[in-house]
């Protein structure tokens, strides 16, 4: 008996659900997949669509939307393709659209909203790194702010960063350089 | 002091993500797999629409128009002439052939494994 338990296998948790599995069972109509997946992902896809607004009501109505149209798209999904960059398009399409849409209503020529507080003065006064980093993103270049966002979320993946932005991947490597070089020059102490 | 590039990636990495409201997914789930579903989808009610918008045209032109309900009334009368409802031998045997399809549908032989399941 002792021995039967020692040869047993430690109880592991079970493996997650690939993302693929969880977009077929919602198209046969499990709409706890879907709901899986939204837990999944609304963290990150509220973290880009705040990061890129600045607004966490329009934020919070942007992450909404990119799941409505990601439901209503499922059909065409393309097997194969990582839900998490397909999401961040549909996303950030959204807020490009917002941005677009606040530009033309306030006439200027400012790309998006004046970031409320964290200018320099409030950013010096920060002592919390990650407060002082966070505030560093917000007075990023609404460019360079998506791609250093979107390179918090997906790690080093260029391509997929490059796909998620429909930019040349010399473009997306150029833009997170000069992010990080201003991030660096903020942070600096 | 200048950070350096692992320091900014370790810190970016170790950036917590902005915490979405606490039911958001409730309201995405609603609006998506939990939404009502519609009575009608858009192609029906298109259908629809322009079917009942056809209907009206028609109906217009023929109220419209002078001596409408004579001329309704002797196109109906020429329709039943024509198809002969008006001779009460064709109505019997119209009766007699829908009747006779009536019960051969009712009475048609129920199929074997059917029956085999019922048992």
């Amino acid at each position: 008996m002792g021995l039967a338990l020692a040869l047993e296998p430690p109880p592991v948790a079970p493996a997650p659900v690939e993302d693929q599995a969880l977009i077929a069972a919602t198209l046969a109509g499990n709409g706890e997949a879907f709901g899986e997946l939204v837990g999944r992902y609304q963290r990150a896809v509220y973290h880009l669509a705040a990061r890129t607004l600045r607004d966490p009501t329009e934020a919070e109505d942007a992450t909404q939307e990119a799941f409505f149209k990601a439901y209503r798209a499922l059909q065409s999904f393309r097997p194969g393709a990582k839900f998490s960059t397909w999401i961040f398009t549909i996303c950030y399409r959204l807020c490009c659209d917002r941005l677009a849409r606040r530009k033309r209503l306030s006439g200027d020529e400012l790309p998006d909203r004046a970031d409320p507080g964290a200018g320099p003065a409030l950013l010096a006064e920060r002592n919390d790194e990650a407060r002082r980093l966070r505030a560093a993103i917000d007075l990023l270049p609404e460019k360079y702010r998506t791609v250093i966002t979107l390179y918090h979320l997906q790690g080093k993946q260029y391509d997929e960063i490059a796909s998620v932005l429909n930019l040349p991947l010399g473009t997306v490597k150029t833009h997170l350089f000069r992010a990080k070089e201003q991030l660096r020059k903020a942070l600096t102490t | 002091m200048m950070m350096d590039d692992d320091a900014l990636d370790r810190a970016l990495a170790a950036l917590p993500l902005d915490e979405p409201p606490a039911d958001l997914q409730r309201r995405i789930l609603a609006r998506t797999v939990y939404a009502p579903r519609a009575a009608f989808l858009g192609w029906e009610l298109w259908l629809v629409a322009i079917a009942t918008a056809l209907v009206g045209w028609f109906g217009w032109l023929l109220l419209s128009a002078p001596h409408a309900q004579e001329r309704v009334g002797d196109a109906l009368a020429r329709l039943v002439a024509v198809s002969g409802l008006d001779s009460m031998n064709t109505v019997l045997w119209l009766a007699a052939g829908v009747s006779a399809t009536w019960w051969i549908v009712q009475l048609s032989v129920p199929d074997r494994r059917r029956r085999i399941e019922v048992r």
